[in-house]
């Protein structure tokens, strides 16, 4: 047999074992594919930063034509409802509760100032505990009261100037398209490291590495073996979220699905490098757990601008974020799925994604002493 | 396979003259305060069954682990058929059969699982497979058990499956930890004709063993305690250097006896031997041990001392 | 000491179609070391099990110090000790505060305990070992340190399921001396080991085979019943080949190879060592010595267990 070929059935050996070893463990199936899919069900329907059917209370001094056809055009979406029209202290009364968000308050010369073509001024009061539902809230009503003031001015006259509002790639402003991928990224990341994080740590614990030491199997050979079916196991795994993603959350495939997938695999072999690197240097399963744990977990959440967008970050920060995988991975995926974009804009992402995958893997190997102590 | 240099041809008693198949050379190797390997250096001959005793901590496993090439060492050197096995790469490793003492195979897979996994770590061709694995089960006795998980396995199996999957790609050395522990006495008996078949058809075998009567059973036993070899040959021409006498202990009231030798300095051993007790005296003084048991109606007969006595006897007296 | 510590009448346990334990039937009397042989697998820690009250029986009975393990299982548990081969001691803990950790789940404690635990520590020979971290000490002490932990709570039967597997000669003789200063003390020792030069120190000795007890009686009583013939130890060169002739004649028991030389069982009335020694140096061995053995329990264990096979020299 020559070199090559031994080297190909000793990856094989080593890669049709590990994949035993999945079928034996139901854990790392779930782990694997269940989930990601339930974390996405959980995180895509419960962590949604769209609000609507906000209890809005509304104070209205005016009572008249006008301030009712305020409130009806701020009533009229589903984005708000009434909680109550009463006074002040009720309103504040019931913010201090949570019964409401938020309350509008409409002077008692609103409609006689408008008539007398001065600006009429509403009063919004915000509960402004949670910062992000704040600024929704204000977004919302601002957005509101500007289409009304527009109405009204074009009940009198032709408008001199008319705004038209498109929001590109999610004119409905639905987190959900935004979210998705970057969903996705974080919970590939997860489980990617954890997946290669167990196995090799777990050669340690059960003693079977002085087996494979004393054995020809090389140290290329062992960290190809165990890296293939999980690459396998992990190409399955983002079909099922970017399924999930598009079935459930409406997430459209603009660009093209292979370059997804081919930008899914690059990432997922530095993931999955990063797991082997950790298992190498850990030795034990529930050391290389917690490393594995932390270091795909939280630079995915906070660093890949999955959440925070990286232009708002310091500009430390910025400069860390660049080494994170999943940034480049986020960024791709939004483009496929969202703008469609192709490889003339996406190549600087998958020229990083290559440089990580094969630095750390190549930093697994070299780290993998062949020696028990 | 085999690229060692020549061996010296006709080694055929106890063949340190010819090529050796196993080297130690004083190999040191300290885990933190403690010197696991002190200096331990001894040589293995080709087609040698070779017997690595000693007590718990002693560096049994150690020194097969640098033997193996598992272990850095901090002085010294271990060779396998002439070459570092750290560093000589794959074709060392090729050449070297290892059976580590703690579970070492993949308790989720089966019987037949381990042996395909690690003959093809072994590049063996399938029908070479097929052959030797059936003649592995067949003196293991794990052809009814081929479909068993691993971790579903009594002791003794575990262990012979660990033997039969070390055995796979015809090693021409094989290193054994510690096999028989847990072992029942057939299934001992069995790996121990293995053994001496596999000796017979060519192959070098260094194994260690906490058990003083299997050190009996080898060509050549060496003894290891602290890490360093305090002696090592022929088990019968070591047996010869023995210089007490021993004697069992026959009648009496236990009690009485065990309390009458305890006072006597010429009684070096005493230890229970079923029914009776076996004790090892300074050679010349039976007549002195004799007559201060008869008052107690203990009398003594001479018995052939054995490699546990020797055992007992070297390391009693590197302790003084 | 007639009194009976263990009582076994027509033990049976099955597990589905598989009959582990099949009509064991056995007695052993207060301060017995009774030893419990048999291959991996012939049923012995399903014995063990049934006994400590911890697997019900599927038919027969059992009474362990006076109390059924049927109806009573608490009761047993609470006077026995048990040590198994894979005894569990608290790596990271002292010594003192392992006996501490198990005199606790016996629900010991207080002035009392703390003298027992001494004692224990005193009777073990650990008293030296007393603060050192149980995981830097070696098997053999370890060993002693389960044992005490198995004997804090001064059971009347202390089962052990191969105490000394894997542990060296010195620890091994010591844990042995220790066991029988127990069984002298009145504590009724039952004990399974493979290996069978331990097994001498039992009073009695059961053999176990595919779950059913075969045989069971003295060391002594057994060797004369199993082994009528006459053991020889052989040396000399060129043995293999010369073996493999001896192996088809008449009254040839057992061949085995043993270091050098060879182990033969022969039958008395056949064969002596002079007859042996130009047996085999007919058939082209050298310089034969032959000299005769005393039987052991290996012997007859082999004998009562073992299937014949013949070992390969081509």
């Amino acid at each position: 047999m020559t070199r090559p070929m031994r080297f190909l059935v000793r990856v094989g050996a080593m890669a049709s074992k590990e994949v035993m070893h999945i079928r034996r463990d139901p854990r790392t199936l779930y782990m694997a594919l269940a989930m990601p899919v339930v974390m996405l069900l959980i995180f895509g329907f419960g962590v949604s930063f769209d609000m609507d059917r906000i209890p809005l209370v509304v104070l209205d001094g005016d009572r008249s034509v006008a301030s009712r056809a305020l409130v009806r055009a701020v009533s009229a979406g589903h984005e708000f409802v009434i909680a109550a029209d009463s006074d002040e202290a009720t309103a504040l009364r019931m913010i201090r509760r949570g019964q409401a968000l938020a309350a509008l308050a409409i002077p008692a010369d609103y409609q006689r100032d408008l008539a007398a073509g001065r600006d009429g001024e509403v009063q919004l009061i915000v509960d402004g505990a949670d910062g992000v539902v704040a600024n929704q809230i204000l977004a919302k009503i601002d957005g509101l009261v500007r289409a009304e003031s527009l109405r009204r001015i074009d009940l009198a006259a032709e408008p001199p100037l008319q705004v038209k509002v498109f929001t590109l790639f999610n004119p409905e402003a639905r987190s959900a398209l935004f979210m998705v991928p970057g969903l996705a990224v974080y919970l590939l990341a997860i489980a990617a490291v954890l997946l290669t994080a167990l196995t090799v740590s777990g050669e340690w614990e059960r003693g079977s590495m002085e087996q494979l030491f004393a054995s020809p199997v090389g140290r290329l050979e062992i960290v190809l073996g165990k890296l293939l079916p999980y690459l396998g196991l992990g190409m399955l795994q983002l079909l099922l979220v970017v399924a999930v993603g598009a079935v459930i959350f409406d997430v459209p495939i603009r660009g093209s699905v292979a370059l997804l997938f081919f930008v899914g695999f690059l990432f997922l072999a530095g993931m999955l490098g990063q797991g082997l690197f950790i298992s190498v240097v850990a030795r034990s399963q529930l050391v290389a757990t917690q490393a594995g744990a932390l270091s795909s977990l939280l630079p995915s959440l906070l660093l890949s601008g999955m959440l925070v967008p990286i232009e708002n970050m310091p500009r430390i920060l910025q400069a860390l974020s660049s080494v994170i995988p999943a940034r480049y991975f986020v960024h791709a995926m939004r483009g496929i799925m969202l703008k469609g974009s192709g490889l003339s804009i996406l190549w600087t992402d998958l020229v990083a994604l290559t440089i990580f995958a094969l630095a750390i893997l190549a930093l697994a190997t070299t780290r993998f002493r062949r020696k028990l102590a | 396979m085999s690229t060692a240099p020549a061996a010296t041809p006709g080694g055929t008693t106890m063949g340190i003259e010819a090529g050796a198949a196993l080297e130690a050379q004083a190999l040191v190797r300290c885990f933190g305060a403690t010197r696991a390997l002190d200096g331990l250096s001894f040589t293995v001959g080709r087609g040698q069954l070779f017997g690595l005793v000693g007590a718990d901590g002693a560096g049994k496993t150690t020194a097969i682990r640098a033997l193996a090439g598992l272990i850095t060492l901090d002085a010294g050197r271990a060779l396998v058929l002439g070459r570092d096995p750290a560093k000589g790469g794959v074709a060392v490793r090729e050449s070297l059969g290892l059976m580590p003492q703690q579970a070492s195979l993949y308790p989720d897979l089966s019987v037949a699982e381990n042996l395909r996994f690690f003959a093809r770590l072994y590049c063996l061709p399938r029908a070479l497979f097929r052959e030797r694995s059936a003649r592995l089960l067949d003196i293991t006795r794990l052809g009814p058990f081929l479909d068993r998980r691993a971790d579903a396995l009594s002791g003794g199996m575990y262990k012979k499956l660990a033997l039969a999957c070390a055995l796979l790609h015809r090693p021409e050395v094989l290193l054994l930890d510690e096999p028989t522990n847990g072992v029942d006495p057939v299934s001992r008996r069995e790996l121990w004709a293995l053994l001496h078949e596999l000796v017979h058809d060519g192959m070098t075998v260094l194994l260690s063993t906490p058990y003083m009567d299997e050190a009996e059973r080898c060509h050549c036993v060496g003894l290891i305690h602290h890490g360093r070899l305090l002696l090592a040959g022929e088990p019968r021409a070591l047996l010869a250097t023995f210089e007490d006498e021993t004697y069992e202990v026959e009648g009496g009231e236990r009690e009485q006896v065990d309390q009458g030798l305890a006072s006597l300095a010429e009684v070096h051993a005493a230890s229970p031997a079923g029914a009776t007790l076996r004790i090892a005296v300074a050679r010349g003084s039976a007549g002195t041990v004799a007559g201060a048991l008869a008052p107690l109606a203990a009398s003594l007969r001479p018995v052939a001392p054995n490699f546990e006595d020797l055992f007992l006897a070297r390391v009693r007296q590197e302790a003084a | 000491m007639s009194e009976l510590s263990i009582e076994a009448v027509h033990l049976s346990r099955r597990f589905g179609s598989f009959l582990a334990v099949d009509d064991v039937s056995f007695s052993a009397a207060r301060g017995e070391i009774f030893g419990y042989l048999g291959a991996n697998g012939a049923g012995k820690s399903t014995t063990i099990r049934m006994l400590c009250g911890l697997l019900a029986p599927t038919a027969g009975e059992a009474r362990v110090a006076g109390f059924d393990v049927k109806t009573a299982p608490e009761s047993v548990k609470a006077s026995i000790g048990y040590m198994s081969q894979k005894f569990s001691l608290y790596l990271d803990l002292p010594v003192r505060d392992n006996l501490d950790f198990f005199g606790g789940a016996y629900g010991l404690s207080g002035p009392d305990f703390a003298a027992r635990a001494d004692e224990v520590l005193r009777l073990c020979d650990l008293e030296h070992e007393r603060d050192a971290i149980t995981g830097s000490l070696p098997g053999g002490i370890r060993q002693r340190l389960a044992l005490g932990c198995a004997i804090l709570h001064r059971p009347a039967v202390l089962f052990l399921d191969e105490p000394t597997a894997g542990v060296d000669p010195v620890s091994r003789r010591h844990f042995w001396r220790l066991i029988r200063r127990l069984a002298r003390e009145g504590t009724t020792i039952f004990v399974t080991t493979h290996y069978l030069d331990e097994a001498e120190y039992c009073g009695r000795i059961g053999l176990m085979v595919d779950g059913r007890l075969v045989a069971l009686d003295t060391p002594a009583a057994l060797k004369r019943r199993y082994v009528p013939g006459r053991v020889l130890s052989v040396r000399g060169r060129n043995l293999a080949s010369a073996a493999a002739s001896l192996r088809s004649r008449p009254g040839i028991i057992a061949v085995e190879p043993f270091g050098a030389g060879l182990h033969l069982q022969v039958a008395a009335e056949n064969w002596n060592a002079d007859s042996v020694a130009q047996a085999l140096a007919s058939a082209g061995a050298q310089a034969v010595e032959v000299e005769s053995g005393e039987p052991t329990l290996e012997d007859v264990f082999l004998a009562v267990v073992a299937r014949p096979r013949e070992v390969r020299h081509d």
